[in-house]
């Protein structure tokens, strides 16, 4: 389930990316998630059969490091703090580890899909 | 009065009756033309076929990456059940659905020596599967939840299978025994222990590129025309690693050792007495005698509702005992074994009985007619494993890669046929003097130790 975005639409255009840059790093900061060391990967909705999937399929050092993170967040939510200013995740940091996966595992049902719907025609006989 | 056509129609006829004799040929004689096959090489790769008439193909890529040649254990398994996944151009999925969109059947398994990536086509659809099994071979993706999803549950089945099975065990047991590493390698994972602590994706990424180099693999055919597989062999296979630099382990000369392996089992008795064999035909050891040997030793009836006539089949302790001999014929070695299965009583009295059998057979103790009866049954038994499609792929692909020489089901019936009583004999005889591989697996309270059945071991 990876979220609808137009990212590539934008990034794909100079003019337009440069325009966006300024506004979506305010966003990103606004949306208060890196203040917590998390990623925005770490945010996707983990309760469908794609993301268990995807879930599954990390290697085990992500996963491991996924829960630390998801550890940690909660418990600034609970004690309502922010990470000290060095430990909120950086910029290169916040990497789609999980969404390239995702996107993955999109691609081989869409394919299932595709040749379940496929229409069979005989072969023309041998010339 | 004989009218002139007629006599002419009679001299028609003499014409025919005279030039018949040279088409004829005996019943015993194979029909040579259609055992045989082409060999080829293309950019440093082999490939072999023969135009055997019919609708359909068998196309065989045989790679010399059995369990023998693997530098970590399970490594051959690993990458038979890693053939026909995702390659870099089509998913699993496609492979699958395209396949039986044209009505094959994919095949990938391994056996001591050989890796064999196998495929059954209608003859038209060549060109499609050449392409497959090229792509397979250079450009499979090796990816770890393939492996953790898909490769790893197969192999715990397969071990599993394994340890369930006593015969499977003692014949791996006596491999192991008379050849330690290399052809003694055990064809399943065997503990549990090792494979999971040997395989990672990388590593048998790693094999592959060994396993799949140009100067490592035959492409053999049944049923295809030898220009077309050698054209497209050359279009598809452009992309297979070269290789050449990394020598396999378990080349070198195989050396035989013997001894005893007991390993108890509670749910069945096997047992098995093997002994220095033959190589194949293709190598250097080539003892026609064995195969006769084998199949006089024998155990197994061919004859429906009769024990036959091989001295173990009428000397086993009961009906419910299965005594089969086996010449196993590899690359430059091979193992004479006899496999006793069944009760623990009757499977230790039918063992001491094939030792009797075979002092007997070194004695010379057997009857003109037993032997040709043997010998008939082992040129037969060789014949029919040539017709066998999927065997004689093996084997060809096998002599192409080690020796450079298909293997010719026809020479071989010939050397049966040169074997006398006295070599017989005297290879009997040689059999008692080398030490055994002796391994019992079951109840080992009743099963006999070499020694006691007078063997040396």
């Amino acid at each position: 389930m990876s979220a609808p975005s137009l990212a590539a639409t934008v990034s794909r255009r100079p003019w337009l990316k440069k325009l966006f840059t300024p506004l979506a790093n305010w966003y990103v900061n606004a949306a208060g998630y890196r203040q917590l060391g998390l990623r925005a990967d770490d945010l996707l909705p983990e309760e469908n059969d794609v993301v268990q999937l995807a879930l599954k399929r990390l290697p085990p050092k992500e996963a491991y490091d996924r829960v630390f993170r998801m550890r940690r967040a909660f418990q600034c939510s609970m004690s309502h703090t922010l990470l000290p200013k060095e430990e909120w995740t950086k910029d290169e940091e916040d990497t789609p580890y999980l969404s390239q996966i995702i996107q993955q595992i999109e691609a081989e049902m869409k394919e299932r899909e595709d040749l379940e719907a496929m229409v069979v025609t005989r072969r023309k006989a041998a010339q | 009065m004989l009218s002139r056509s007629s006599a002419c129609r009679g001299a028609q006829r003499a014409v025919c009756q005279a030039v018949r004799p040279v088409q004829r040929r005996g019943l015993a004689a194979p029909a040579s033309g259609s055992f045989h096959y082409q060999s080829g090489e293309s950019k440093g790769i082999k490939y072999a076929s023969r135009d055997f008439a019919g609708p359909t193909t068998t196309l065989a890529l045989v790679s010399k990456a059995g369990s023998r040649y693997q530098p970590l254990p399970g490594l051959s398994e690993a990458l038979a059940n890693y053939a026909f996944r995702s390659t870099a151009r089509r998913s699993t999925l496609r492979i699958i659905r395209e396949s039986e969109l044209l009505g094959a059947e994919l095949k990938a398994f391994h056996t001591r020596e050989n890796l064999i990536l196998e495929a059954k086509f209608l003859r038209d659809d060549l060109p499609y599967f050449v392409e497959l099994l090229g792509e397979v071979a250079s450009s499979t993706k090796f990816e770890h939840h393939v492996y953790l999803e898909e490769v790893l549950p197969l192999i715990h089945f397969a071990h599993q299978r394994f340890l369930a099975n006593p015969t499977d065990m003692a014949i791996n047991s006596a491999h192991a025994l008379a050849f330690h590493k290399g052809l003694g390698n055990p064809t399943a994972s065997s503990s549990s222990i090792p494979y999971t602590k040997y395989l990672n994706p990388p590593v048998i990424e790693g094999f592959s590129k060994t396993a799949f180099a140009k100067s490592n693999f035959a492409v053999v055919a049944n049923g295809a025309d030898h220009g077309e597989l050698s054209k497209w062999v050359s279009e598809f296979f452009n992309d297979v690693p070269a290789g050449g630099v990394e020598q396999l382990p378990g080349s070198e000369q195989t050396k035989y050792h013997g001894g005893e392996e007991r390993i108890a089992h509670a749910s069945g008795n096997a047992m098995v007495l093997a002994f220095p064999g033959s190589s194949s035909f293709t190598g250097k050891f080539y003892k026609p005698e064995i195969a006769v040997l084998a199949s006089l030793l024998g155990g197994r009836s061919s004859i429906k509702w009769s024990s036959g006539f091989t001295i173990l089949g009428q000397s086993k302790a009961s009906p419910s005992t299965s005594v089969n001999t086996t010449s196993a014929i590899y690359s430059d070695a091979g193992l004479l074994y006899t496999t006793i299965t069944g009760s623990a009583e009757n499977v230790a009295a039918t063992a001491k009985a094939a030792v009797e059998a075979i002092k007997k057979i070194a004695a010379g103790e057997i009857s003109k007619e037993q032997f040709t009866k043997a010998k008939a049954a082992a040129k037969f038994k060789e014949l029919e494993y040539g017709q066998n499609i999927e065997a004689g792929l093996e084997l060809t692909g096998a002599g192409l890669v080690h020796g450079s020489k298909p293997y010719q089901i026809d020479e071989v019936a010939k050397a049966i046929d040169g074997v006398t009583e006295e070599k017989l004999k005297s290879a009997a005889k040689s059999l008692l003097e080398s030490k055994a591989s002796v391994s019992a697996v079951g109840d080992l309270w009743v099963l006999p130790y070499a020694e006691d059945l007078g063997l040396k071991a």
